[in-house]
């Protein structure tokens, strides 16, 4: 709605200054017509300091050449409004062709520029250019002044040839001319203002968005904060709802057991010197038990266990945490092993949990798109490397997720290596208790 | 190939053969180089050959140019000239080159409607500006800038009817006589021979302040400063000069036909005149019963035996789209001494180059057409009356200024007014209206 109003000003604009050019040229032609046809043309000549080359010459000229100056606002106006470089050019093309027109009318009518001004007022916001086009545009309305002029120039006046007429007539058009230079002048002033009231208008408008936006942001903060307060809250209660299951288990299991055991062995104290035979029963019966405590508690410990550990052994849990990885992200993870995949739990534990961070890690930090997990068995131990595609880290950081990985390979009595320099390489080195089975 | 690669490469292909096409066609075609010339002579004295001249120059012309026209508009009179010429400037449809009356001439250079020659003069080196009379060259010159060539030019020279002179017992003066013997002449012509009261016998007719202050030596016009000096002494000598002259005619005016009549021993003649009125047809016509000839003017006391050189000019438009072709043509017609040996053929003037008005083949020309008693004047005294002649100044009111100038000093003599004084009150005036 706005750019239409601007668009009006604008039509205006060049309406009034191609009734200006149209105007000065088709006068001066037809006057010389007039002066020829009188036969004065010899006391015209002495009565003025220069003349139009060709009058009629003049007015196509000017008049072919203004209307470049529409085709260009056209260009700008409908064609290509927002494309910059366009913009730019035409409106130097502009200026560069109000110039070659002011000239062409020998400066008697210099109005046109303004028309140049007001397009580089509606067009160039804010930047620099548009202040150097201004001034070279205001300076060449100030340059181009027909009285400044002609005081070192030759130039033909259009007074000159209005003064041919009879005092009445030469009233008539002195008006006309000066109706149409002034009303060019008012609807560019006009215009000024409405730019200038649009201009507050956006700003006040840029202003509201801007509170809006203050707002939203204090909001969005102090939610952030709640929800951090929450998260901390439920960690806690999760450590908390943990423990309490860890003790519950120590108790039913451990505690259970332990009990049996322990007034089975009483019993068996007492015992054993009256009836050695008795005792025995009594210990096979406590073993019994024992066993069965250990069968229990490692049934609990299972239930701790990570949730594709507890359900798969250890080389499908790998499988089935690489499946899940490429589905939801998009990295390919090569896996090999020439080791049977078959630790204790914890053991276990820990090389899941270090595959899982470090594709944690590869994918999160390193961004990488081709992750190879590579598990080996060295000498009393296996060599678990995690090696990525990714950008890398040239300043190692403890802290990148890595803490936790040391810690799990130090409870288990390993090494661990990180290098950053070429993707992101994890190498950890973990002393394995083959055959120390339970049973 | 892709489609859009032919089209475009068609249509380069297209833009280059009719670029050739036009190229090889602006090459053959005709030039067409329009001429402005009037009719008759330019001054004001019969001519049945104006365009003599100048159909042999554009045949010459023609022939060296094959491609070229040059067209002019025949039967434009000398009076209707003015203003047909301006009304082509303000047409636009200014000639290529034109001929230039001494009245335009200042207006048209100030306009820019000519076209500086400078530039072309330098170019050109077989121009040499030195084969032109001083005096006509610089008739083409406005403030510094040579504007014009002259064509043909006109001395002032002086009437004297030797009839009379040798009725009253006085020999014809030699060329290098003064006032003094000017006025002693008058003095002891001008008498009333029929014993009616009223002379009929005068010594001079149509001399004027003018005529008198260009041979004391006086510079009027300061063109510089767009201003007349009417206060200096050689202008109040030649006004009182004038004032002594007319005092001697008793407040009579002396007309045309006294002269014609042959009462009147001097009276200053254009050399087109002399020409004209010396040769057949014209001489039964005009100062038929009586012997004449032409000397120079009188000199001052501080000036020498000149007076006023008339030439007629010829330019180039500024906005010419042919101007080596209109260099060419203006240079045959100013320039060319075959063409300018024409103009003592053909024309009432003399040639502005040197070389041909003092050549043995002008001095015969000029001979051919008079009686064998007659005597020609002598080719020195034209060339020096030529040389050393004076020239219009060049401001742009002049014409205005000298006619205010001339009835302010008719006055002054008429009404026996104060001369220092009222010409101070006078050089006041013109100069107001020139700065206007």
């Amino acid at each position: 709605m706005q750019a239409k109003k601007f668009t009006y000003f604008k039509v205006l604009l060049i309406a009034i200054n191609l009734i200006a050019v149209l105007f000065v040229t088709a006068f001066i032609y037809i006057t010389t017509q007039k002066i020829c046809n009188n036969f004065i043309a010899r006391e015209f000549l002495g009565s003025v300091s220069a003349l139009p080359w060709k009058p009629y010459v003049n007015i196509y000229l000017s008049v072919g050449l203004f209307g470049i100056l529409i085709l260009t606002f056209i260009v700008r106006e409908f064609i290509y409004p927002n494309n910059g470089r366009i913009v730019y050019l035409t409106l130097l093309i502009d200026f560069i062709l109000s110039i070659v027109i002011v000239s062409v009318l020998n400066f008697n009518y210099n109005g046109i520029l303004f028309l140049v001004i007001a397009n580089i007022i509606a067009y160039t916001k804010g930047t620099r250019g548009k202040y150097v086009l201004m001034f070279i545009s205001v300076l060449s309305i100030v340059i181009t002044d027909y009285e400044m002029l002609s005081i070192n120039f030759r130039l033909y006046s259009i007074n000159d040839y209005i003064s041919f007429y009879d005092a009445m007539t030469q009233q008539y058009l002195l008006g006309f001319y000066n109706i149409v230079v002034s009303t060019n002048i008012l609807i560019f002033i006009v215009y000024c203002i409405y730019v200038i009231q649009n201009q507050r208008g956006t700003i006040d408008e840029v202003n509201s968005l801007y509170e809006q936006l203050r707002k939203a942001n204090e909001d969005l903060q102090k939610a952030n904060e709640q929800l951090k307060e929450y998260s901390r809250l439920m960690e806690k209660m999760g450590e908390t709802k943990e423990r309490n299951r860890l003790a519950r288990e120590i108790h039913d299991t451990i505690g259970h057991t332990l009990t049996g055991i322990s007034a089975g062995i009483d019993a068996c104290i007492t015992m054993v010197e009256k009836n050695p035979q008795e005792t025995k029963k009594q210990l096979e019966m406590i073993s019994k038990v024992t066993r069965e405590g250990i069968n229990e508690i490692r049934r609990s410990v299972n239930k701790l266990r990570p949730d594709a550990l507890e359900r798969l052994n250890l080389e499908s849990a790998i499988h089935q945490m690489i499946i899940e990885t490429e589905l939801m992200t998009n990295t390919h993870v090569y896996f090999e092993t020439d080791v049977n995949l078959h630790f204790a739990p914890d053991e276990e534990d820990a090389i899941y949990r270090v595959i899982q961070e470090s594709l944690t890690n590869a994918i999160r930090h390193g961004k990488a798109s081709q992750i190879w997990v590579n598990i080996k068995s060295g000498e009393g131990e296996i060599i678990l490397t995690v090696r990525d595609n990714g950008i890398g880290c040239k300043d190692m950081k403890k802290g990148f997720g890595t803490r936790h990985i040391m810690e799990r390979i130090k409870m288990l009595n390993g090494t661990v290596e990180f290098d950053g320099t070429n993707g992101f390489t994890v190498t950890a080195r973990i002393p394995i208790r083959w055959g120390e089975e339970y049973d | 190939m892709s489609r859009r690669k032919y089209i475009i490469i068609t249509a380069i292909l297209a833009v280059l053969a009719l670029a050739s096409g036009l190229y090889f066609h602006a090459g053959t075609r005709t030039i067409v180089l329009e001429f402005g010339m009037f009719a008759g002579s330019n001054w004001d004295v019969a001519n049945a050959n104006s365009y003599v001249i100048i159909d042999k120059a554009i045949q010459l012309f023609e022939q060296k140019h094959k491609n070229v026209k040059i067209h002019y508009y025949s039967g434009i009179l000398k009076d209707d000239y003015s203003e047909w010429l301006s009304k082509q400037v303000l047409l636009g449809k200014t000639p290529d080159v034109f001929m230039i009356l001494s009245d335009d001439f200042n207006q048209f250079a100030s306009l820019g409607i000519l076209k500086s020659l400078d530039e072309l003069i330098e170019k050109d080196a077989s121009f040499d500006r030195d084969k032109y009379f001083k005096t006509a060259l610089i008739s083409g010159e406005y403030h510094g800038i040579q504007y014009a060539l002259p064509y043909e030019t006109v001395p002032t020279l002086m009437f004297v009817n030797k009839t009379l002179l040798e009725k009253e017992g006085i020999g014809v003066p030699s060329s290098d006589w003064t006032w003094d013997d000017l006025y002693d002449i008058c003095q002891k012509v001008t008498k009333d021979i029929d014993g009616d009261g009223i002379l009929d016998q005068f010594g001079i007719y149509n001399y004027d302040w003018l005529d008198a202050a260009c041979t004391n030596g006086a510079a009027l016009f300061d063109e510089d400063d767009m201003k007349i000096d009417l206060s200096d002494d050689k202008v109040v000598d030649a006004v009182k000069f004038i004032k002594m002259l007319y005092d001697l005619n008793n407040k009579q005016n002396v007309t045309q036909e006294d002269f014609d009549k042959g009462n009147v021993v001097f009276m200053p003649l254009s050399f087109a005149e002399y020409r004209t009125y010396k040769t057949y047809p014209y001489k039964i016509k005009k100062y038929l019963n009586f012997q004449w000839d032409c000397i120079t003017f009188p000199a001052g006391k501080d000036g020498g035996n000149i007076s006023e050189v008339n030439t007629l000019l010829m330019g180039i438009s500024s906005k010419t789209a042919h101007e080596e072709l209109a260099w060419e043509f203006l240079k045959l017609l100013t320039y060319d001494e075959e063409i300018q040996m024409d103009i003592f053929r053909y024309s009432q003037g003399a040639s502005v180059l040197k070389k041909v008005t003092s050549s043995r083949e002008a001095e015969l020309i000029l001979q051919e057409d008079m009686e064998e008693s007659e005597k020609v004047i002598d080719k020195v005294l034209l060339s020096r009356v030529i040389e050393e002649g004076t020239v219009a100044p060049k401001i742009l009111k002049y014409n205005e200024a000298i006619a205010i100038a001339n009835g302010g000093i008719q006055e002054i003599i008429r009404y026996d007014k104060n001369v220092e004084s009222s010409l101070k009150i006078l050089e006041r005036r013109i100069n107001q209206y020139l700065k206007q």
